[in-house]
């Protein structure tokens, strides 16, 4: 019998604690609240103060003192009834399209890289700003105009001096709204992407970011995927894709993907399969596609050989044996200093004809992102004769 | 007209969601109960004669609190409908925090509150806040996570994740309960006024230095403490159960959260960071904040809160930004539109 009971005591001393009474039956958290002194409440709380505060009450214990003659509580005044701040919130816009260039305040040049820039590319950065609605400057997919601040004189230099970019047809690219570009893909490291994006700012009024679609497994790599994060690049899913469409953005996609990469010498400016997801996202958003030819991204290192099974062993999409690579190094990777050209096509808006529904028949998809890879490989014939 | 029980309202977003309550109209009565004596900003509202808040100690992680507390008088009297659980987020439990009945006490409580709002008779409505670092984050993860997103059932989750995770399965399991209307509320890092950060797992409890993952710097989402306690708000009103994300309009970096919170994030590479986790944990002090959850939390994400603007009216209303504090520090601060 004894043993019993002291088996009793431990087991309901390992359930609540040590130095607990018994169970309390019934007992009523709330039964003196009622009569609750604030004052008196403060008080009990500076006496407890000193001691360190409960990580958890050993039982149910009212905060309220043993009740005593304390002069009546003053009347507290009910507070003013308000009517819940529920629907019909004004909300700020977010904004999507930065202002026309003589809208914006030129600012201040900040150090050497800024006076560096001439007054056009000032105007045009401190446009990107007002991309970013909020006070952390940053959006949702972590794009910081201040990086794009930062780097731009750097891909700048590249633009201009290294790859001596030409291009034109910027009047195809829409001046606001959701709209898709489409090029081809080359080269191994993306300057192709790179110098698209900057030749859309440099020659877009209001100034436009265009927002490259990467691919997924660029997000895992570190630093990277820190790097174009900031700089406005998204990874691809669809998710991703329809957000930035919703959002009234520019989207530059390239949709032979990694197979346009480390595509070999011999089929250089021969597009790949494309895939199709950017024709269901422009029709879901009704957005014009506007293909565009890069020629220069397959000459910038041309891959003589992809050593796959070693890529496949070593975790990486491929693994290219170039002119200099791996001979040089890491080296061996930068591109070589070729011309770029670009050349912008006319919109192809197939959802005028089709509509959002039609991003439902496979069959129409597929065949709309053949016309698309059709143009491109017009675009590029073309522009490279 | 409400009557709400609330439930870690002690701890810094429950004594929001209290005010907030106290000064809507359509609730009559709150009861509060919290780990600790009543908190200093309720004492302008237990005064009077007939007080609309009520405060007790109770220790929910046990059953015979939990029990006594839905059965006590003062529960009856107030015809308590709607019972919003908070749960336990003033710090995250230490590796080392007892468990109760084999599991987190976190889960304990969301078990026992939710059950014993089950067999309530009067409680009509059952309002519960969660994290949305229950979602799984792969690599290349979209950035905006909805309701139907996939959880992160992976066994091998760090432990604070894990009772998230588990208090999401468990309000999950009653969604379609006829009787009890079910609300889960999945918010993310959570600032209040201060620079105080709560729900992120690496940057809420103590103020401090951080040990991140080198190479990686997530976006990580926001909202505001009175934005949380505004969404609890028409979540007590709605009539429509279901699992809703709230959110802020604001993103942040990591490094620039902790930076503009008042806590220094040093970026170590991987391995040298589960060294340092189980060196920490040798030496018997509490586990890293976010060590063990270093590699999931590389990868960033939003909340697509459109179905609780849709449904619940709500929108957030406050911004995050920042202000400089009275050391001349910078600080993100909360401030209402």
């Amino acid at each position: 019998m004894k043993e019993l009971e002291v088996a009793t005591a431990d087991a309901w001393e390992e359930a609540i604690g040590p130095g607990v009474d018994g169970p309390a039956l019934g007992r009523d958290p709330f039964e003196d609240v009622i009569e609750v002194d604030p004052f008196v409440a403060r008080l009990e709380r500076i006496a407890l103060g000193a001691a360190p505060r409960a990580r958890r009450a050993p039982r149910l214990q009212a905060v309220a003192p043993v009740p005593r003659e304390a002069p009546e509580a003053p009347p507290v005044a009910r507070p003013v009834a308000r009517a819940p701040e529920r629907p019909a919130i004004p909300l700020r816009r977010r904004r999507t399209t930065s202002p026309a260039l003589t809208e914006v305040e030129l600012p201040e040049a900040r150090g050497l890289l800024d006076r560096l820039l001439g007054e056009e590319d000032r105007r045009r950065l401190a446009a990107l700003s007002h991309l970013v609605d909020g006070e952390t400057a940053y959006d949702r997919f972590g794009f910081s105009p201040e990086t794009i601040r930062t780097a731009f004189p750097w891909f700048h230099a590249l633009y201009r001096w290294y790859f001596r970019v030409r291009s034109e047809g910027h009047e195809h690219v829409p001046v606001d709204g959701p709209a898709v570009l489409v090029a081809n893909h080359g080269g191994i490291l993306p300057f192709d992407a790179a110098m698209a994006v900057m030749d859309v700012l440099l020659h877009s009024d209001p100034p436009r970011l265009a927002r490259a679609i990467v691919d997924r497994w660029a997000g895992s790599l570190p630093w990277v995927n820190i790097f174009y994060a900031r700089v406005g690049q998204v990874i691809g899913t669809r998710e991703n894709f329809a957000d930035l469409l919703d959002d009234g953005q520019l989207v530059l996609v390239f949709p032979e993907g990694m197979e346009g990469v480390r595509k070999p010498i011999t089929q250089r400016y021969r597009l790949q399969a494309f895939r199709v997801g950017f024709v269901e996202q422009a029709l879901r958003a009704r957005a014009p596609i506007v293909p565009m030819a890069i020629v220069g991204s397959d000459d910038q290192a041309p891959i003589l050989y992809d050593l796959k099974p070693l890529a496949r062993s070593l975790g990486l999409p491929f693994l290219p044996v170039t002119p200099t690579f791996p001979w040089l190094g890491p080296l061996g990777l930068l591109p070589y200093p070729v011309g770029y050209r670009i050349v912008y096509g006319e919109p192809l808006s197939f959802h005028e004809r089709f509509g959002p529904e039609g991003a439902n028949d496979a069959r129409l998809v597929r065949y709309l992102a053949n016309q698309v890879r059709r143009a491109v490989q017009l675009l590029l014939d073309r522009s490279r004769s | 007209m409400k009557h709400v029980l609330v439930t870690h309202a002690d701890e810094p977003i429950g004594r929001r969601v209290v005010k907030t309550l106290f000064h809507d109209p359509e609730v009559l009565h709150i009861l509060a109960v919290g780990d600790g004596p009543s908190p200093r900003g309720f004492d302008r509202f237990l005064g009077g004669a007939q007080p609309r808040l009520a405060y007790a100690r109770a220790d929910i992680a046990r059953h015979r609190p939990v029990a006594d507390l839905f059965r006590s008088p003062r529960f009856r009297e107030a015809e308590i409908d709607t019972v919003v659980h908070v749960p336990r987020h003033g710090a995250p439990a230490a590796a080392s925090a007892p468990l109760v009945a084999g599991v987190a006490e976190r889960t304990a409580e969301a078990r026992l509150v939710l059950q014993h709002s089950l067999e309530a008779t009067g409680v009509e409505s059952f309002v519960a806040i969660g994290s949305a670092f229950v979602y799984r984050l792969p690599p290349g993860n979209a950035n905006r996570l909805d309701e139907e997103s996939e959880l992160d059932l992976d066994p091998d989750v760090a432990p604070e994740a894990r009772s998230w995770i588990d208090c999401d399965m468990i309000f999950h399991g009653e969604l379609h309960n006829d009787r009890l209307r079910v609300v889960l509320l999945r918010v993310p890092t959570v600032v209040a006024e201060g620079g105080f950060v709560y729900l992120h797992p690496l940057l809420a409890g103590r103020p401090g230095a951080r040990l991140r993952r080198l190479g990686y710097d997530p976006i990580c989402a926001l909202v505001s403490d009175k934005d949380v306690a505004r969404a609890v708000q028409s979540a007590v009103h709605t009539r429509r159960p279901g699992i809703y994300n709230v959110a802020g309009n604001e993103a942040l970096p990591l490094s620039i959260l902790a930076r503009w919170t008042g806590r220094a994030s040093l970026p170590v590479p991987g391995a040298l960071l589960g060294l340092a986790d189980r060196a920490s944990r040798l030496l018997g002090r509490e586990a890293l904040p976010g060590a063990a959850d270093a590699a999931r939390l590389r990868f960033g994400f939003t909340l697509d809160t459109r179905r609780a603007e849709r449904e619940l009216g709500f929108r957030p209303i406050n911004r995050i930004g920042l202000a400089r504090a009275g050391d001349g520090s910078l600080r993100l601060e909360t401030a209402s539109l």
